[in-house]
């Protein structure tokens, strides 16, 4: 019998109205790197936190060194030995570096007192031991993305966890800063650590897990040793059928020029100094460009000092050749602007509003959906009717359903179609195909590129280099706030990218 | 001066308890807006207490013990009531808003509506025979001898409340900053998600800051019918709770601050109801009395200048960035 | 009697329904169809209009059960007795309609014209006030500076309509003017708060309190004694301490009766009533039919969005804190142009319960326009109940602020209800059944999960943004 520290076996978990993990069986071997593939969706993330004791299985037992454990909360998996670092980092961001590693575990004095110097002293040990370089009195709402990932690696260690999960701890990361974890992680495998690594990026199961179970819609498809499979293998196990990732387009054919920033620059609300940077380019009619760069680098930012969510601070904007640096949001959209926000809840929909309200969110105004300022139903009806069936958004009650109530995959659909459809010359989209599945994801790329074959303008806004590389006819690259070069996709590759997303190199001159 | 900052200790102390109580209600997640209701009702109790031992016969040679009695009684009567807060907040998951608006109308409802059964009339008072305040006698300090300033403020005419209090607000504070059960209840205000990952039991958390929060509204309820009622609870606390909650945002929600805060406050307050009698350096003239402003500019002072410093630090406010949002232990 | 009888036929009513509910129910879905009923049922302003009943019957049996306990207690010598207790559960429901005692000594009830009237006298400031908070309440604010606003209002009110002589202009005129003064100084004084909320992002509870207690200070100074600008409008034959303020009919001006006063003999009502149910109906069709609404809502519902969106929220804000300021204050108007309303304000210890009484009229509501017609007039049924149980009984007329403390402490459970109602939460799980369901439903919702995810992803964004919201 193999020697199996932690077990899962048979477990499933049901969410009203959905089984997230359907009997799903899967074994973790001492000291190795034990990837977990799925699509987003799959039910990776939840079949971990059943083993962390965040849900509770409805079928299922888990065994630790072949025993039957019982997993009631985050404690219980603290105490035998496991860890995790979420996909959305548990930090609290007011609190020091050191406060966050401690939470949870804190030594006290008989009064309850923190005995702070003593954790100082074995985070400080732990750090140096596993190469995690990290500011303790730092907070954490001041530290970059890397090093709060470095923070969720110590808490971990801090414990004293022998199995460490990760789930899909490369998001946020440079391909360099990938290598790196990668490299720490093959670390504490070889010092006895036992891994399970969730992810939907098959090259960095190939680069580091030594077996790979791949779930798929709740279902368990099955493990493999990563050595004796290839990628196109697993991609299929992961999505069920043959998927081509590569986008097919025509050569852009780019005409004249419809929008134009210069030299903008944003002041930071959190830190001194300017978020966005003294920045300019253009996007012109039939191209698409792409803004590359690792979270939190500005181009949030810049997104909104271009669309006026929020005021540059210096600088110009200009509009097929008008300048619209102090125009008002309205006059942008107006103007030939449209939109897919970041964050599709805060800024793209009214989530307690119908859909029909949402699909009209910036037109309401507009003579076709109102008369002397009563708003006329029917119209509004027939228009959100017409880009329901164009746009293929499915929802339970058609116009009249409460958007919170919609998946999120049609929730982008309906920005999409919105923006889509409205009167414009510009798209700026950002992030847009986040957290979709694969078959959303193919849809909305096939969108974009028709929507510059139209002739429009698109700004393409992307955490995603693989996405980046594929749908773009030119890539800029941002780094603390600054344009840091400019490539052709067809000529770059992305090692490349990466070492001027982690400010490693730049252009003179940033961009043209 | 002595009087003046007497005074200002007065209105300055239960608005520092009551704004630390809503601190820690806060600070666990939970938004307290029903601190006024609590207070009410821990100064009903809490009078309540030590009128029913003292018609007993029992404690009249005994005031000071009285008076703990009737601090226990005010705290026990306000951690019991804010627990109405906790149920609907945190296990019914409701508006938190709307349930402490429901808090702040039961309460003086509920507490009228006892007074009249009891005592037949509108108020309910500690016996008059019963003497809660301090006197310089009391310190041994002899008749006659010069007090120094610190004699005047600590150890004459002074409500020993007031030190059990100010003690409490210390000791809390110091809680709240420097203990394990401190950075726990503050994790779950700012990002409950995180403090759930680390198996700390928010909704727990939140019970016990909520009733902290009772606790000491109900002390703070108290302390304002001793002093400033003349030890009467008549279901009404002339908006002390709300007065606290905006203290509380003023002192960003933190104790250091707070107490800064309520002193701009209780100093106002205190000019805006003695202005006449305030004798700034002792050389007998009364230099705000004789300026001739209208009493009323005097009593609009300490709202305005509240207003008028919000305006201005309103950018630097930071609120616990969870309060408000029920904790499901189901989501991600 | 007459009571258990009304009870009883009101038990047979309700329970016949039932029976004839689940009935039918139960046959449609067994044969795949829908009932009336059940198509009534599935809307949301149904469910909302259940779960306001729940919480208001929840209140009441919490009240009964007050009551109930404080019978054999001693009151100033004399203890409250059973007869007591049914006396004043019988008035806790029916006391707007008693009409006294008859020789048993027993309650009677009737057309009680006093009573009924004088609800609907009160509840007309009410609706108005319920609707300030309301209207604020859909644009995201919490109005609970509706008690400065009516004060501004009062005094407005007051100085315009016995300062202008009523023989050089018509008292109709007069009315009219200071009405639209009130309103204009409750919109001027609420929009301080919008202004603060808007541009300096100033908490507007913080901002609302502020106000409240220097308008009521302001208002104090105003009708002082001896410094007051208009103290020559108190009347001098009152209380030498407690100086009114002379009634509006001391110039003429008075508001109409329309010849409600005969249908509610010896009772305050006017045609106010009317006035603020047609205010109540145009801010209904302002927010449900407009754009304006739809601005109005959007930048409450999501603020960010709304600016997303090109809405110009700051402005929006700070309108929707004027109309609710204008609203208050116009609640205000209505009262005291009445004629036959007396103003005092000598002390600034506490502030206009009518203000902070908006706050349970628009939440027991659901801040529903239409509906805070209903809930403003149960709230003044219920104040009238109580003063019926004072008069009629050991007890006081406190109860009813308890019942109606405890319908605004329920009614805070509507979502739950409402969750309830619509079967997202049930009762009594079946854990078998549910995963089965789930197995069909499943493939329809594929990306579920990541819809979760996502949810909880934008919610901490959205705390992150968020400055001070109390």
């Amino acid at each position: 019998m193999d020697n199996y520290i932690i077990e899962m076996l048979n477990i499933t978990k049901v969410f009203p109205g959905i089984i997230a993990n359907d009997n799903i069986t899967i074994q973790l071997k001492k000291g190795e790197i034990h990837a977990l593939l799925g699509e987003n969706g799959a039910g990776k993330s939840t079949l971990m936190s059943v083993l962390f004791g965040m849900y509770k299985p409805e079928a299922g037992i888990i065994k630790k060194n072949g025993e039957v454990v019982e997993i009631n909360d985050p404690n219980d998996a603290t105490a035998l030995g496991i860890g995790m670092v979420h996909q959305h980092f548990k930090l609290v961001e007011v609190f020091t570096v050191l406060d966050n590693i401690i939470l949870g575990a804190e030594t006290t004095n008989k009064l309850g007192f923190l005995k702070k110097k003593e954790a100082r002293e074995k985070v400080e040990r732990l750090s140096k031991e596993y190469n995690l370089q990290v500011d303790l009195d730092a907070k954490v709402q001041d530290i970059s993305v890397g090093m709060q990932q470095r923070v969720e690696i110590l808490k971990m260690l801090y414990r004293d966890n022998e199995v460490l999960i990760f789930d899909e701890p490369t998001a946020v990361l440079t391909p360099q800063e990938i290598e790196e974890l990668l490299l720490i992680m093959k670390n504490m495998a070889k010092s006895g650590k036992s891994i399970l690594f969730i992810t939907h990026k098959l090259n960095e199961i190939k680069a580091v897990s030594d077996r790979c179970s791949v779930l798929r819609k709740g279902k368990y498809i099955g493990t493999v040793n990563t050595s004796d499979t290839t990628i196109e293998e697993l991609s299929e196990m992961m999505v069920g059928r043959k998927v081509d990732f590569n986008v097919f387009k025509k050569p852009s054919e780019p005409k004249e020029e419809i929008l134009r920033v210069e030299n903008i620059s944003l002041k930071s609300k959190i830190k001194k100094g300017n978020v966005v940077n003294n920045v300019s380019f253009n996007v012109r009619r039939g191209e698409i460009v792409c803004v590359a760069g690792i979270e939190g680098n500005g181009q949030t930012d810049l997104v909104y000092g271009i669309t006026g969510l929020e005021k540059i601070t210096s600088g110009n904007i200009f509009l097929k050749g008008k300048n619209i640096t102090h125009a008002s949001i309205k006059e942008r959209n107006t103007n030939g602007f449209s939109h897919i926000p970041e964050d599709r809840h805060k800024y793209g929909l009214i989530l307690d509003f119908t859909l029909e309200n949402n699909m009209v969110l910036q037109r309401y105004e507009e003579p076709m959906f109102q008369n002397h300022g009563f708003i006329k139903p029917k119209a509004v009806r027939e228009y959100s009717d017409k880009l329901i069936e164009e746009y293929d958004v499915r929802s339970g009650q058609g116009s009249v359903t409460i958007v919170r109530s919609m998946s999120g995959g049609n929730q982008q659909k309906a920005i999409i179609a919105r923006e889509m459809d409205k009167d414009h010359d510009l798209l700026i989209a950002v992030q847009p195909t986040r957290g979709l599945d694969v078959g959303a994801i193919e849809t909305i790329h096939k969108r974009i590129v028709k929507e510059r074959d139209e002739g429009k303008a698109v700004l393409l806004i992307s955490l995603e280099l693989d996405e980046v590389m594929s749908l773009s006819d030119r890539i800029l690259v941002m780094y603390e706030g600054e344009i840091v070069g400019e490539f052709d996709p067809k000529t770059t590759t992305v090692q490349e990218l990466g070492l001027y997303m982690a400010g490693a190199k730049r252009m003179e001159g940033g961009s043209k | 001066m002595a009087f003046f900052i007497q005074q200002t200790l007065v209105f300055m102390i239960p608005l520092m308890i009551v704004a630390l109580a809503g601190t820690f209600s806060e600070r666990s997640g939970v938004i307290n807006l029903a601190l006024e209701g609590i207070m009410i009702f821990g100064a009903f109790i809490g009078v309540l207490f030590i009128k029913i031992i003292s018609d007993a016969g029992l404690g009249q040679d005994h005031a000071q013990l009285l008076l703990i009695i009737g601090i226990l009684a005010a705290m026990i009567g306000g951690g019991i009531f804010s627990l109405l807060l906790a149920v609907s907040a945190i296990n019914l998951k409701a508006d938190q808003t709307i349930g402490g608006t429901a808090l702040n109308l039961l309460a003086p409802a509920l507490v009228m509506f006892l007074i009249i059964i009891i005592t037949g009339s509108n108020t309910i008072n500690t016996p008059a025979s019963l003497d809660f305040m301090l006197y310089r006698g009391d310190f041994g300090i002899a008749e006659g001898k010069e007090l120094n300033l610190f004699e005047q403020i600590f150890m004459n005419k002074v409500y020993l409340s007031n030190w059990y209090a100010l003690g409490l607000y210390v000791i809390l504070s110091v809680i709240l900053y420097f203990t394990k059960f401190g950075l726990r209840l503050r994790s779950c205000g700012e990002h409950p998600q995180a403090a759930d990952s680390v198996g700390i039991n928010v909704n727990k958390m939140r019970y016990i800051g909520v009733t902290i929060s009772g606790t000491l509204a109900g002390l703070g309820g108290f302390l304002f019918a001793l002093t400033a009622a003349g030890g009467a609870s008549t279901g009404d606390v002339a908006g002390m709770g709300f007065l606290a909650l905006a203290v509380m945002i003023f002192g960003n929600w933190n104790p250091l601050t707070i107490a800064g805060a309520a002193f701009v406050f209780g100093a106002c307050k205190c000019i805006a109801s003695g202005y006449q009698y305030i004798d700034i350096n002792g050389d007998g003239i009364y230099a705000l009395a004789n300026l001739g402003i209208s009493k009323y500019v005097y009593m609009i002072l300490p709202y305005a200048i509240t207003l008028i410093i919000l305006a201005f630090t309103s950018k630097n406010s930071h609120a616990p960035k969870a309060e408000g949002q029920p904790f499901d232990h189901g989501q991600r | 009697m007459t009571f258990i009888f009304l009870f009883l036929i009101l038990a047979v009513i309700i329970g016949g329904f039932s029976v004839y509910a689940i009935l039918t129910t139960k046959k449609a879905k067994a044969n795949g169809y829908e009932t009336w009923l059940m198509k009534f049922y599935a809307k949301d302003s149904v469910k909302t209009i259940i779960s306001s009943v729940t919480a208001i019957l929840l209140g009441l049996l919490v009240g009964c059960l007050f009551l109930i306990m404080f019978v054999g207690s001693e009151m100033s010598g004399r203890s409250i007795s059973g007869f007591d207790l049914i006396d004043a559960l019988q008035l806790i429901f029916f006391g707007g309609f008693n009409t006294g005692r008859n020789e048993f000594g027993s309650l009677i009830y009737g057309w009680n014209g006093v009573s009924l009237g004088n609800m609907l006298f009160r509840a007309t400031p009410l609706i108005l006030t319920g609707l300030s908070v309301g209207v604020a309440y859909k644009t995201g604010l919490f109005n609970i500076g509706a008690p400065g606003q009516y004060l501004m209002g009062t005094a407005a009110a007051l100085i315009v309509s016995l300062t202008i002589p009523s023989d050089v202009i018509p008292p109709f005129i007069i009315w009219i003017i200071a009405f639209l003064s009130a309103i204009i100084a409750g919109a001027l004084w609420a929009s301080i708060v919008g202004l603060f909320k808007a541009f300096l992002n100033v908490n507007e509870v913080i901002t609302c309190i502020m106000t409240n207690w220097i308008a009521a200070i302001l208002v104090t100074s105003l009708f002082d004694k001896t410094t007051g600008p208009f103290n020559f409008l108190l009347d001098p034959s009152g209380d030498k301490n407690y100086k009114f303020v002379y009634k509006t009919a001391h110039n003429g001006v008075e508001t109409i009766k329309l010849g409600l006063d005969k249908l509610f003999p010896g009772s305050q009502i006017n045609a106010g009533i009317i006035v603020a149910i047609l205010i109540a109906i145009l801010m209904f069709i302002i927010i449900n039919k407009t754009t304006f609404g739809y601005s109005l809502k959007s930048c409450g519902s999501n603020k960010h969005a709304a600016q997303y969106a090109g809405i110009n929220s700051k402005l929006y804000i700070t309108l929707s804190m004027a109309i609710a300021g204008g609203l208050a204050a116009a609640g205000a108007a209505l009262y005291y142009l009445s004629g036959n309303t007396e103003f005092t304000w000598s002390t600034y210890q506490s502030l206009p319960a009518i203000g902070f009484n908006g706050i349970p009229v628009a939440l027991l509501a659901s801040c529903n326009p239409i509906g805070i017609i209903f809930s403003a007039s149960f709230m003044a049924y219920l104040d009238i109940s109580g003063l019926q149980i004072r008069n009629m009984t050991m007890y006081n007329e406190y109860i009813s602020s308890i019942v109606s403390a405890l319908i605004v402490y329920f009614s805070a459970f509507a979502l739950i209800f409402k969750q309830i109602l619509s079967g997202k939460i049930k009762l009594f799980r079946k854990k078998k059944e549910d995963i089965s369901n789930a197995v069909d439903t499943r493939f329809k919702e594929e990306d579920y999960n990541v819809d979760k995810k996502e949810e909880t992803d934008s919610k901490e964004v959205e705390t992150t943004e968020e400055g001070g919201t109390e």
